[in-house]
Parts: C-alpha cells; structure tokens; sequence
C-alpha cells in the first residue's frame, strides 16, 4: 500500500485489538478534526448537484431552467426531461459513482495504487464475456448478457490476483504492469474474435463510453451498481483491513481470502454493469481514489463517500464537456474520459514523483 | 552462481501451450490457402505486350489493362455487383461475406479467395498472376501495393458526387470488358428510375438518415456516404447542418426528436454484416415515437447488406430505388400503435 494522505489519522495501529466478528475502526477518533472535512465533502457534493443540474439542462432539445420550477408551463420540456434528461443524469452519477468505488476497492485488494478494473483486465474479461454472448446467444435478454460478462469479469480479476500471489518480489509498478498485460491477452483474444466475425465496429460502438442512448427504461441496471456501492460502504472497514495485508486481517480474525472473494464479486459486477448498459469509462477507478486518497487518507469508510462523489462529478463533467463541443452532435464520455483522465493521471503522477506506489 | 533451473507454473505452461497450439493452426491454415488459392490457367503467365492493353483512367490514377481480360479478381463487393449486372465472370474474389444476390461468390470453390477487402493475400496473388485486379471503397487503401504486382484499377465511388461516379464505375468496366451496349442499358434504366423517383420524393416531406451499429446511433447527411438519398434521390434532408464525414455524427434519440424527420430512414449496420442487428429496439423508444416519422409509418429500414456493404453497385442503386419507390408508393399510414 502507499503512503497514507496527509491528513489521515485513522490508520489502526498495530496494536489495534477488534471487536469481533464486525470491525469499526474509526468513529471514535474523528470527530475534533472532522467537522471541515465534512464541510468539504458538503461542498464537494453541492457542486455535483450543480453539474448534475446543468446537465439536466443540457441538450438538443431546448429545456429553460424554469421549466424545473414551473412544469406545467413546459410539457414538452418536462417530456424530454423525465424520457432522456434525468435518466441520462442519473445514470452518469451512478456509473461514475459505482466505477470509482470499484477502483478504489481493486486498490485495497490488490495494495497498489494503480490498480483499477480497466488496468487489470476486469473490464476487458467483462467485454469478452459480451462478445461471447453475442456469437453464441445473441438473443439473451439483457440482465443475462450482464450476468455472463460479469462471471468474466470475476474470472478475469480472479486470474489477476492468482498472478499477483505468485510474483515474489512485486514492486508497486509490477502490478498494474501484470494487470495491463492481462487485460492485453484478453483484448487481444476479444479483438481476434470480434475480427473473425466483422464484428469489430460493433465491439467499438459497445465498448466506448457513451450515454447517448440512455432513455427512461434503458439505464435502470444501473442502480444495481449503485446497490453494490451501498454494500461497498456498509463493508468498508473490511477493505480497509484487507488493504493492509493478508497477515495483517488474519491477525484480526477476519478471512482475508472471503473479504477479497467479497471485493471481487463487487468491482466484477460493477464493471459488468456499467460495460454492458454504457460501455468503458477510463480512468476513472485510478484517477477519483488517488485524488480522494491525498484529500482525506485511505480509510475506506471515510473515503469512499468522497470517492462516490468526485466519481459522480468526474462523469457528468466529461459527459456535460462532450455534449457541449460539438452540439447538436456528441462526443462519447469515453473520448471525454480518456483525455481528461490521462492529463489527471499525469498530474498525479509528476507530483507524487518519486514517491510512486 | 546460474538459478537453479525451475518448472514452468502450470497457469504459464498451459497459456504456452494454447499459444503454440493456435500459431500452429493458423500457421497451418495460412500455409494451404496459397495452395488452394490460385486462378486455374491453362498458359504460363505472360506479362501483356506493349500496345496489346489500353490505358485505363480510375480513382488512383491510369493502369494499362490487356484487351479482354480473362482473368480477374475483385476487392469489391460494389464491382462485383456492377460486373454481375454486366455479366462478366469473375475469377477470384476477397472476403468471407456475400451477402443476398452475390451470394453466388460465397462458393470458395468456384471463386477462389484472396485474402480480404482488408488485407489482400498478395503471395496468392503473385503466384495467380491475374490480368486485372479490381479495388475500391475498403480495399482501395491496398490499391498502391496491388498495383505494384498486377494490373489494378481502383473503383472507388466518390460521395459528393456518387451516382456520377457510379455510372463512371460502371462504364470504365464496360469499357474493359466491352460491354458497352448492356451498360448503357444499365445506366439508361437507372436514369428512368431516379427520375421517377425524384418526382414523388421531393413533396413528401424531409428526411434523415441514421445508422445503427452496437447500440449507437449517427446521422449522416448530403454528400455523406449515403448523401444519394438526398442528392440524388431528391428528398429533402431534416438535419441540413449535417457534414459529410465517414462515420457520420454520433447522436441520441434527442436529436431524431428535435429533427422531427418526416422520413427516418435506418441502416442496420449489425444487420448489414449478418450479426442480429438491434436498430428496431433502439428506435422504438419515447421520444422517436413522437416523431413525424414514426407517427405515420415513416421509419424506413434499408436493406442493410446492399446499403451498407455494397453501397456504389450498379444493381444496387437500382435496389435501393426500388425499396424507396415502393415505400413511397404506399398509402401514408396512420398512427403506429
């Protein structure tokens, strides 16, 4: 794991006995620092609601502000508001949310920073777990084609983590370089197979990130990521733990191998979900955590409201950018994503220069 | 001070073995298609003497073609389709998918692959030894290096002007195959038809043309790909700010709403390439429902291999006329339920 955040005084010490079977780390040590913390998280928040609000304003279709105000002024505006607007926004927030906090739970498991579920393959097992399901049973109903690519995704994370224990000596960079190479192998053999079959276009189209096509009816899977967020939340503490090594948690009695099984079951479903009604969002998992990571610590139960938040913001903000450029056309969130991304991810790269990992 | 030697892990020792076990089978399958591959020819190949060919002027420049080509192998599906309207016999082709009416050549006996419209397979090439070798739209990028190895004439159709080039395609192939008399007939037809169309288009209300592929929509306009509806076939587009680019405009079912098109007409590119296809359960949706189009029974499905694959074809021109025609010959339907 990498260093701690500045300000993050929550670590538990070795010495740290637990409560068992639950452990809860925090609570007793927060409050004299945490008023401002909350305070910034508040604000944090009120400024994705702001972009969530431009973003139910923004489109082809002409939506006034105060037709939020005054529906029935507007039905026609209220009409494109509640068929597109807000299951578009909605399902932003969620996929960014729910993509972020499977970033930062692929952190903990595999204890390195740069780890999320498009640098270790889940995302590409997921999309060749599509692919499979197109070729051989194109007819399956959605939440069926999400529940196959999601098994992908968990064999393809799992294969990852199996690699991780097998490599002695792995330093901080080793990991998300398996983790790339991984995700190679299987782009490759989605992209072999994808060629045999004139299907690469479509691979593209289903692959990059794109809410163009989120209608009412059409985004709800989503809110089952949302779901696995919650559960990401409720179990916080545990990730926490885990993050801290496989001695570490057996030494506080819990099951190190069942916590990993448990984050891996989320972060697979997360990015089966979001892969199969959306498409790939990158860079989100790695860029949100590590900003989360340097404003408030890695303490999973204090960072993962703030990650879920930024995450939220991250999305709609690159969604909102890729509406806006070339209305009444769209750049897809992916496009939007990869740049913004990349440039963060730099960022976070140059100024933690030398301390990597 | 060497490490002792140590096994394989078994996870690495079985990704080796599947690695060797498909370059063995794809090393094997490459290796038999040459073998498989070249024209039959009764004569050795004899390089055409000088003022035996007439130069031939084409998308990439001028080619010299012998007289009366007797063997000919095709990269694409638009040509085969004009050289099937011509009735010439063609040799070899490229690809795996023939889709409708040149699913004849779909026959890897009778027509010899050459690799694909992508990636010609230039050792079978170089060993057939054809006499002309006919490019365009996706394999016109290979045109160069064809051309360096055999005679090759690239018939690539030019958007902003298709139907001219369309009826160009169609005569330089005529011109070499002397054919002249069935292409003017061709061409003549094609003309009646686009004339007759055009009357009962241009009233009809505007359009908008919008292709479907994994779930995503865009929109193209005149000049465009399929601009011919527009520029050719007179009916007024619904988005006029739309420019021409290959992949079209990525859009949302917002934009279909706000175009209001009275005319929505869909190419399924899934369905093109014979992979299910999903445009019908993407566009039935809340707001394309509140569309002109929809409202009357406009939503026009295009028979997606002959739009989307064939494309410049003189016969398929003619198909698509001929869906066009006919759905402008029905009676405007009420509300869709």
């Amino acid at each position: 794991m990498s260093t701690p955040g500045p300000d993050s005084p929550s670590l538990p010490e070795p010495g740290f006995t637990p409560r068992a079977p639950a452990v809860s780390l925090p609570q007793p040590a927060q409050p004299p620092a945490n008023g401002g913390a909350l305070l910034r998280l508040a604000a944090a928040g009120l400024a994705v609601l702001v972009l969530a609000g431009t973003s139910l304003l923004i489109g082809v279709s002409d939506v006034p502000w105060d037709a939020l105000l005054a529906p029935a002024e507007h039905p026609r505006a209220v009409q494109v508001l509640i068929i597109s607007r807000v299951p578009r926004t909605l399902s932003l927030m969620l996929a960014g949310m729910s993509l972020a906090v499977a970033g930062l739970i692929m952190q903990m498991l595999a204890r390195n920073r740069f780890v999320e579920p498009f640098t270790a393959g889940t995302a590409e097992s997921a999309s060749l777990g599509l692919l499979a399901v197109t070729l051989l049973a194109p007819g399956l109903p959605i939440l069926a084609r999400t529940a196959v690519a999601a098994g992908f995704a968990m064999a393809g994370t799992a294969l990852f983590l199996l690699i991780l224990r097998r490599i002695p000596l792995r330093s901080a960079l080793v990991v998300p370089v398996v983790g790339l190479v991984l995700g190679a192998i299987f782009d490759a053999a989605t992209t072999f197979f994808a060629y045999r079959f004139s299907l690469l276009q479509s691979l593209m189209a289903w692959t990059t990130g794109d809410f163009s096509s989120v209608l009412r009816g059409r985004y709800e899977l989503l809110w089952g990521a949302f779901v696995l967020t919650v559960v990401a939340y409720v179990v916080a503490d545990r990730f926490t733990v885990a993050g801290l090594g496989e001695a570490f948690t057996t030494n506080l009695g819990l099951s190190h191998p069942r916590i990993v099984a448990l984050g891996l079951s989320i972060v697979a479903m997360v990015t089966a979900v979001v892969v199969a009604t959306v498409g790939m969002i990158p860079f989100i998992g790695l860029v949100v955590p590590n900003v989360v990571s340097l404003i408030v610590g890695d303490n999973a139960r204090r960072s993962i409201p703030w990650v879920a938040v930024l995450g939220a913001g991250f999305v709609l903000l690159c969604d909102i950018v890729g509406r806006v450029v070339r209305q009444p056309y769209e750049i897809p969130v992916g496009t939007v994503a990869g740049v913004v991304g990349s440039l963060a991810f730099l960022h976070l790269l140059l100024r933690r220069n030398g301390r990597v990992g | 001070m060497s490490p002792p030697p140590r096994r394989l892990p078994p996870l690495l020792a079985a990704l080796v073995g599947v690695a060797v076990i498909a370059l063995a089978v794809f090393g094997w399958r490459a290796s038999r298609a040459p073998a498989e591959a070249p024209v039959p020819r009764g004569a050795a190949p004899a390089a055409p003497a000088p003022g035996a060919g007439r130069t031939v002027a084409h998308a990439q420049g001028s080619t010299v073609v012998t007289e009366h080509p007797a063997q000919v192998v095709v990269f694409d599906l638009a040509a085969l389709d004009t050289l099937d309207a011509l009735g010439v016999d063609v040799q070899g082709v490229a690809g795996e998918y023939f889709p409708g009416q040149l699913a004849k050549y779909g026959d890897a006996k009778r027509y010899p692959r050459f690799g694909t419209l992508f990636e010609p397979d230039y050792e079978a090439l170089h060993a057939a030894r054809p006499d002309l070798v006919i490019t365009g739209g996706r394999s016109s990028a290979r045109y160069a290096k064809l051309a360096a190895l055999v005679p090759t004439i690239d018939q690539t159709t030019d958007d902003a002007h298709f139907l001219d080039t369309v009826v160009g395609n169609t005569q330089r192939l005529a011109t070499v195959f002397g054919k002249e008399e069935q292409a003017r007939a061709l061409v003549e037809a094609m003309h009646r038809s686009i004339a007759r169309l055009k009357g009962t288009t241009a009233h009809r209300g505007k359009g908008l043309i919008v292709l479907t592929s994994g779930g995503r929509m865009s929109a193209y306009g005149p000049g465009s790909r399929f601009g011919v509806l527009h520029d050719a076939f007179g009916i007024p587009p619904a988005a006029p700010g739309l420019k021409a680019s290959l992949h079209g405009e990525a859009i949302g079912s917002e934009f279909i709403l706000e175009t209001n098109p009275d005319w929505l007409f869909v190419i399924d590119r899934d369905a093109a390439i014979g992979e299910g296809g999903g445009a019908q359960r993407l566009l039935d949706n809340e707001m394309v429902h509140q569309t002109a189009a929809w409202k009357q029974g406009q939503v026009v499905y295009l028979e997606p291999a002959n739009t989307y694959l064939i494309g410049g074809g003189i016969q398929s021109v003619r198909r698509l006329m001929e869906q066009l025609s006919d759905v402008y010959a029905r009676p405007r339907q009420p509300v869709a339920p």
